[in-house]
């Protein structure tokens, strides 16, 4: 239908284009003969103005006088110009062609054919979803406040942070608020409400955040969100290569591959051009990933396409295919390092550990600074095992 | 879907464009006559398809479609439908969209209405028209594209300004761009005549509709620019030396003295060369004014220096079209011939002495608006150059104008007889003496200027209404004959009258509203009495009403004077949820003899507003609606001129009435 529709403009503008073919003949009008009707008109007028007795004859004599005056030179430097051509009509059609093709490059590099035209009134269901999920948080909300003792410390984090997916970063960041000064929060938690009090100031971060980044570091200094945020925070302030080295050592302290290291990465890269450092990439950090079989293109590709309830089940059939692969040849250390971490992501814990475990038994025998020893015994400890 | 066709309609259109550009020129340069007429159709495809993707974004946003960024970064759901349309050029994008649209148009136009125009000089012209939306339309796809796509779309968009959710403001825009851009086809017919190398008086009115087109719509923009800072900025004031305002006021400046220029070189084919310069200095100038609004330039130079981008390419189009014709100007113009001869004292001198004063009013804004930015961009800091510099600069230079205007109709072509015109305006000028007196009487007080400016102000009036009962005879004959006079008078005349009167109207406002302006701030609790300018203004306290995207506490305030009821006012202060912040709606008591203006500031603290106290700011100004009604008259006489038939001319069977040519007026 689109393309349809971009065919029949092209098409239009190349008839556009065309259509002085199809007037014969060669007369326009003349610049001359243009001049010589205008002054001709002014003659007219002095004659009508003088008639209406609007000037008196005298002037209209003089103005009569000099506007003749004009015509004559007019006349005189009349250059015996010939009559203009009609060819060139090659020029026409290859511009007429031209136009559309051009058209079309520049709109294959710009354009997005694919989007589809969604108006706000055909959206209902969304908002209907949306809707619920609204008035969910609003009854979280209502017991959270309601309770006596305040309400759990998850149930607000979980609060804050559905408010932070709906994009409602101040009340995200007023829902953690409510617990952050409690006993039972950990390093994550402050964490995140640095991340609400950030993204409620449009990125910008306030003495506020930088208290609860500090605070975030001080209960776990290995806790990469708040890592990140310091180096904002001390990039903002215009410590740009102190924001840098921090990014890049806790890089470099990182126990083999992580999510987080890819942000890390751009952040860094971001910063390193500002100040005329080197790029890094992810492989100095990460050589575990190197020559692991990882998904495959399709996999990916087929990934994107997924609803989200698909893509779940999708994550699931792929960790299920590593199992299973893993089951068979037992050797393989990355293999178990990733099955554990994709559990910890699945919130399966109990398997997790299990695939830890395997890998710890496999570590054993490796040099007590290979990164991956410790990356086992961190995730081990985190997992209770 | 329909997004997609905008887009590839716009890349079209730039490819149209991009024939244009040379075809026609090549053409004219051989003659040849195939391609000359191509500029026609292509001129007209442009426009077409500039409109196609114009009405795609309306849609967009008609339709709240949030898979365009450019609906989501400036439009709601909730907006009502009138401001969904305006969004289509509320917005960067959108407005330069709109900047070509109307290019086009103006271009599709001569296509289509300048049959009496030559062959050779409309394909140079459409050409030269060409160059410049190649240039913009390039600009809006490689750096601005309004098309651009999000998908999943999010959820609703982030509205647009609220300061700029106003009808007032909606058609601002339009009418500005209209002006502003409607005189890049005077510059591209100066630059065709100076590539063709002939400037003669045929050409001069030729060109004269689209300058008064233009002309009339930077006029009505800036006027409804001016009245939608007044009653919705909150301020009470109706010009502010902003540099936006300077940027659309500069080019009017020039743009009133290349319109008084061409009727020169029309009519005595003199003033060729200046004509040419003023053409493309006025469309320079509102290039520099696009540039300076899109490039972020004002905001701050360090913004503009971060994301230089788009600010460099419109400083690269900037360069190239203003260098390029000012080159060429400076190559070609010499060998323009010179035209008719005139005396010192002649109607020619008179409108050269108002050409060289409108051009210093204009190189004095220019200054005054360039100055805080080369300060800031040289040594970083922030100057502001603020109205006492233009009042010190720009009012001296305007007052001399003014005085020009009243004796420039009563000279003649030629040669004029200056003593003459002195006896007939002795009366006038005694007239516009008392009335300064008169005023200086009533009012007592307030700068002496002002009562110079009253003076001047009456004098322009009547030496119009002078002028004008000159030609046709007022009194002087009986009734019939001056009816039949004033029947034949050409229309171009009765638009004369018409704007110079309403500039002297106009001029009453200026002055009223500046010099005898009543201001109470006072802080305010519920039954509190205010006194101003003879009216008692009674505080009613406020409160809580809600709009269709927006919630708003409302002041109620009882008017009185002399004991006797005059009206109530409602003055608003809305809060707009979604774009979180806040506007102020003024209340206005609207009379010919001056506006009683309310508006709420801020409670006056959180505990003093919940015991309804309120900052209230009242203000009583003189005489303001002059200012619309002197504006309105500008633009009329501005249509009166342009209805005239002698524009049509080049069809000389078609009868004209006509004005005396190279005559006095009398």
């Amino acid at each position: 239908m689109l393309w349809g529709i971009l065919a029949l403009l092209s098409v239009s503008a190349i008839a556009m284009l065309l259509l002085p073919m199809l007037r014969h003949d060669a007369a326009g009008t003349d610049r001359q003969a243009g001049a010589v009707a205008v002054l001709a008109d002014q003659l007219h007028e002095v004659d009508r103005d003088a008639d209406r007795g609007l000037i008196s004859n005298d002037e209209a004599e003089a103005a009569k006088i000099e506007i003749k005056r004009r015509l004559l030179k007019l006349n005189r430097g009349a250059s015996a110009k010939g009559r203009s051509v009609m060819g060139g009509r090659a020029a026409l059609w290859i511009s007429a062609l031209v136009v559309p093709l051009f058209a079309g490059l520049l709109y294959a590099q710009l354009g997005s054919p694919g989007v589809p035209t969604v108006p706000f009134a055909d959206r209902q269901d969304e908002r209907a979803e949306q809707a619920q999920i609204t008035e969910l948080t609003g009854r979280l909300l209502e017991r959270l406040e309601n309770d006596p003792e305040g309400g759990p410390t998850e149930g607000w984090m979980l609060l804050g942070q559905t408010y932070m997916r709906m994009g409602r970063y101040s009340a995200a960041a007023a829902a953690m608020g409510n617990v952050i000064e409690r006993d039972d929060t950990v390093s994550a938690m402050v964490s995140q409400y640095a991340e609400a009090l950030i993204a409620a100031d449009d990125g910008i971060v306030t003495p506020q955040a930088r208290n609860a980044i500090r605070r975030a570091l001080e209960m776990d200094s290995t806790n990469p969100a708040a890592s990140y945020y310091e180096a904002i925070a001390l990039d903002q302030a215009g410590d740009s290569e102190e924001a840098h080295d921090l990014l890049v050592s806790r890089l470099e302290q990182a126990a083999g591959p992580a999510p987080w290291m890819e942000i890390f990465i751009a952040q860094a890269n971001r910063i390193a051009e500002t100040i005329g450092r080197e790029p890094v990439s992810l492989a100095a950090f990460a050589p575990m990933i190197r020559g692991a079989p990882g998904p495959t293109r399709d996999d990916v590709e087929a990934a994107s396409e997924l609803s989200e309830a698909d893509r779940a089940a999708f994550i699931r059939s792929m960790v299920d295919r590593l199992a299973n692969r893993l089951a068979e040849d037992s050797d393989d250390l990355d293999g178990w390092l990733r099955l554990g971490n994709a559990y910890g992501v699945l919130g399966e814990i109990e398997k997790a550990r299990e695939a830890y475990e395997a890998a710890n038994e496999l570590a054993a025998d490796l040099p007590s600074d290979d990164p991956r020893k410790q990356s086992i015994r961190e995730a081990l400890s985190e997992l209770g095992g | 879907m329909i997004p997609e066709i905008g887009h590839f309609a716009l890349a079209l259109a730039l490819c149209i464009a991009l024939v244009q550009s040379v075809l026609p020129m090549l053409g004219a340069a051989r003659g040849n006559a195939l391609w000359m007429r191509s500029a026609r159709s292509s001129a007209i495809a442009q426009l077409v398809f500039i409109g196609i993707a114009f009405a795609a974004l309306m849609h967009a946003f008609v339709v709240s479609d949030f898979t365009v960024a450019n609906v989501v970064e400036n439009s709601h759901s909730l907006k009502p439908m009138l401001f969904k349309v305006a969004g289509t050029w509320g917005s960067h994008e959108g407005s330069l969209l709109l900047w070509v649209l109307i290019l086009a148009a103006f271009g599709a136009g001569v296509a289509l209405f300048g049959s009496n125009i030559p062959d050779a000089l409309k394909a140079r012209t459409l050409s030269v028209q060409a160059w410049i939306s190649t240039g913009f339309l390039s600009f809006l796809l490689l750096t601005s594209n309004p098309f651009e796509r999000v998908f999943p779309p999010p959820q609703d968009g982030n509205d647009l300004n609220p300061l700029l959710q106003d009808v007032g403001l909606a058609m601002h825009p339009p009418l500005l761009y209209f002006g502003y851009v409607g005189f890049s086809i005077v510059f591209s017919f100066a630059v065709a005549a100076l590539i063709e190398g002939r400037v003669d008086a045929a050409w001069a009115r030729w060109v004269r509709p689209w300058t008064l087109a233009a002309w009339m719509s930077l006029t009505a923009g800036i006027a409804l620019g001016s009245w939608w800072a007044y009653y919705e900025l909150g301020w009470g004031g109706w010009w502010f030396w902003d540099p936006v305002e300077n940027v659309s006021f500069m080019p009017w400046l020039l743009g009133t003295a290349l319109l008084h220029s061409a009727i020169v070189t029309e009519k005595r084919d003199a003033f060729k060369s200046w004509t040419i310069l003023l053409a493309i200095l006025t469309f320079s100038l509102s290039l520099l004014g696009t540039f300076i609004v899109r490039s972020g330039l004002l905001t701050s130079v360090h913004a503009f220096a971060v994301d230089p981008e788009r600010g460099l390419y419109i400083l690269g189009l900037l360069g190239v079209s203003i260098g390029g014709s000012l080159t060429l100007y400076a190559w070609r113009a010499p060998a323009m011939e010179g035209g008719g001869l005139f005396a010192p004292v002649s109607r020619e001198a008179g409108l050269l002495i108002n050409n060289l004063l409108l051009a210093t009013a204009t190189g004095t804004v220019l200054f005054g608006t360039l100055y805080p930015l080369f300060m800031e961009a040289l040594s970083g800091d922030k100057v502001s150059v603020g109205p006492p510099f233009f009042n010190a600069t720009f009012v001296p230079t305007m007052l001399p104008l003014v005085v020009m205007m009243g004796i420039g109709p009563f000279l003649s072509w030629k040669r004029a007889d200056l003593k003459g015109v002195f006896q007939r305006l002795r009366f006038v000028a005694v007239l516009a003496g008392l009335a300064g007196l008169a005023t200086w009487y009533v009012a007592r007080g307030g700068p002496v200027l002002a009562y110079l400016s009253v003076a001047i102000a009456v004098w322009l009036l009547v030496a119009t209404l002078r002028e004008w009962a000159v030609r046709i005879r007022l009194f002087d004959v009986p009734m019939a004959e001056t009816i039949r006079r004033a029947r034949n008078l050409p229309r171009a005349a009765h638009g004369m009258t018409l704007a110079h009167a309403g500039l002297a109207i106009a001029m009453f406002g200026f002055v009223g509203s500046s010099a005898w302006k009543s201001e109470e701030i006072v802080f305010v609790q519920p039954g509190f009495v205010i006194e101003i300018a003879g009216f008692d203004v009674r505080f009613d306290g406020v409160e809580r009403v809600g709009g269709p995207n927006y919630m708003a506490d409302r002041g109620t305030l009882a008017v009185s004077r002399e004991g006797e009821f005059v009206t109530t006012l409602y003055p608003e202060r809305r809060s707009y949820p979604v774009a979180q912040s806040t506007t102020t709606e003024s209340a206005i008591r609207s009379t010919l003899a001056g506006d009683l203006y309310a508006s709420l500031a801020e409670p006056a603290s959180e505990t003093a507003a919940d015991q309804g106290a309120w900052t209230l700011r009242i203000l009583y100004e003189p005489l303001v609606n002059f200012i619309w009604i002197g504006a309105v008259m500008l633009v009329l006489g501005g249509g009166l001129s342009l209805s005239d038939r002698r524009l049509r001319v080049g069809a000389p069977r078609r009868a004209s009435r006509s004005e005396p040519v190279a005559t006095p007026a009398e």
